[in-house]
């Protein structure tokens, strides 16, 4: 698939890349990209004071925080790709920069920045960018490729209850986000229940996004483009030391209004397995999820939008792989 | 498949994760002369029965993560007991003194290998176990106080001596003297 061709070019041009700036022999260029992964892999294990705190899911969050005077720097990476007709590779980033303000209060700054490619992959065949791209409107049979910084986040998280004194675990979440014409606000209540010497956890999250975009509206200039009301939750256990392994499943609903029952536009399921790593002072969260078979028509669904039982339109995939990466400042000595 | 790809640096780490960095407070020996000076200790490795699990697990409320125990019977009455609760990432080694007659002489944290929560090292704080008799239920928040950006370490520290104080009225209190 073009899609695919394009990316493997972008990694053999990096590898290329990388030998030159390292002054590497030649030979190393012939190894493979997971080879390059793993070398990236085992440099990473290998600083010594890169440390960790704790989101154990990809996509779903939980009541832990940073305590008061700690800081941790995170990057994710969530690639996204598969539409039900020609090729689609969206690769979505994120630098964070968080901050224990308290023991139960935690701020966070980030920047996202993506890139991405289409050709062919929306409805009824038409090249259609990313979410993160909708402002631009390409040829509908161009091969569309795109990178751009799109926008800056302020985030506070409140821990209500911990989950290591009381039964449940309760936090919520606001966010603040702001890019190319548009503005949103992310809010979430987060629920975590523990067992076995808190090794098993349960998270739950509940979100609701409106989101602002410059659709030409007539009173100002950004208007109600959707609100997203999801339902994310995932089951994770510390099968041994710094490691733990589990699964999330992701319920995502847009609607064309601020309520979840009416203008409904999309609902997809996803679900997939998840790892994390937690050293000293650094981790690695991966997951890996796949869009269900149960998206059904709304009042607000795009034409051609659900094929197979799978909705494609602009902000769902059939594929979604998130990796977090994170190193914490401060703390034991 | 692009997303085996994707997984294969954590595949690496699998392989190659060495031993994560730890800071040593106190070995063995050393505990064993803080909590019980100018004394000598005969070591004994106890292997719990299905029953004694059990037992200890419902006079507890705490699940036991090893049926073997550390232990050494002290010259001059009591018990030391090396033991470790599960950290946010790793194990936290501690010890614990009992006297001739089961309570708490005594908590010591041998290692700590975790970025936060190593205030539980404070005397102040360990110092709340003192004194504490053999199957009292200890409850954080209730009979020991949390310190606030420890919580995960008090909470297991304290479970690991309500644990420990089951062990001795069920184990250790028949082994003998």
């Amino acid at each position: 698939m073009a899609g695919r061709t394009y990316w493997l070019r972008k990694i053999v041009t990096l590898r290329d890349s990388a030998d030159l700036a390292t002054g590497f022999p030649s030979g190393a260029g012939r190894m493979g990209p997971a080879c390059l992964l793993c070398l990236l892999a085992l440099v990473l294990m290998a600083l010594p004071e890169a440390r960790a705190d704790e989101p154990l899911f990809g996509f779903t969050y939980t009541t832990d925080l940073l305590p008061k005077g700690k800081s941790e720097v995170e990057q994710w990476s969530t690639t996204r790709f598969t539409k039900a007709t020609g090729d689609f590779w969206l690769q979505e980033n994120r630098t964070e920069f968080e901050y224990g303000v308290t023991d139960r209060f935690q701020l966070s700054l980030y920047t996202d920045y993506s890139s991405n490619y289409a050709f062919h992959n929306g409805p009824f065949g038409v090249t259609t960018p990313g979410e993160p791209f909708s402002y631009d409107t390409p040829d509908p049979n161009a091969h569309y490729r795109n990178t751009a910084y799109i926008s800056t986040s302020v985030e506070g998280i409140y821990r209500l209850r911990s989950p290591y004194t009381h039964f449940l675990g309760v936090a919520l979440y606001s966010e603040a986000r702001a890019g190319r014409d548009f503005f949103e606000t992310e809010n979430r209540l987060i629920l975590q229940k523990n067992f076995r010497d808190d090794r098993l956890v349960l998270g739950f999250n509940f979100t609701y996004a409106p989101e602002l975009r410059n659709l030409g509206c007539k009173s100002s200039s950004l208007c109600l483009s959707e609100t997203d009301m999801n339902l994310d939750s995932g089951v994770s256990y510390r099968f041994r030391r710094n490691w733990s392994a589990g699964l999330e499943f992701l319920n995502e609903r847009e609607f064309g209004s601020y309520t979840f029952w009416k203008n409904e536009i999309n609902d997809a399921y996803y679900f997939g397995p998840v790892v994390h790593y937690a050293g000293r002072r650094f981790f690695v969260t991966a997951t890996f999820v796949e869009q269900l078979p149960w998206a059904t028509y709304h009042s607000d669904t795009l034409p051609g939008a659900i094929v197979g039982g799978r909705d494609y339109d602009n902000d769902f995939e059939r594929y979604r792989v998130r990796i977090k990466v994170g190193w914490t400042f401060g703390g034991a000595r | 498949m692009r997303a085996k790809f994707l997984l294969l640096p954590l595949e690496a780490m699998v392989v190659f994760a060495g031993p994560a960095f730890a800071t040593v407070y106190l070995t063995i020996e050393q505990a064993q002369s803080v909590l019980f000076p100018n004394a000598t200790f005969q070591p004994r490795t106890i292997t719990l029965t299905e029953e004694q699990v059990k037992s200890i697990e419902r006079a507890s409320g705490v699940h036991v993560l090893n049926k073997q125990i550390r232990v050494w019977r002290v010259s001059t009455g009591g018990w030391f007991i090396a033991d470790e609760v599960v950290g946010k990432h790793e194990f936290i080694p501690f010890a614990v003194g009992l006297d001739d007659q089961g309570a708490v002489k005594g908590v010591e944290i041998l290692e700590y290998r975790e970025a936060y929560g190593d205030q539980i090292r404070n005397p102040n704080w360990r110092q709340q176990f003192v004194g504490r008799q053999p199957g009292a239920r200890l409850r954080l928040e209730k009979d020991i106080r949390n310190i606030s950006g420890a919580t995960l370490s008090c909470k297991h520290v304290t479970d690991g001596v309500t644990r420990l104080l089951a062990t001795y009225e069920i184990v250790l209190k028949q082994s003998g003297r």
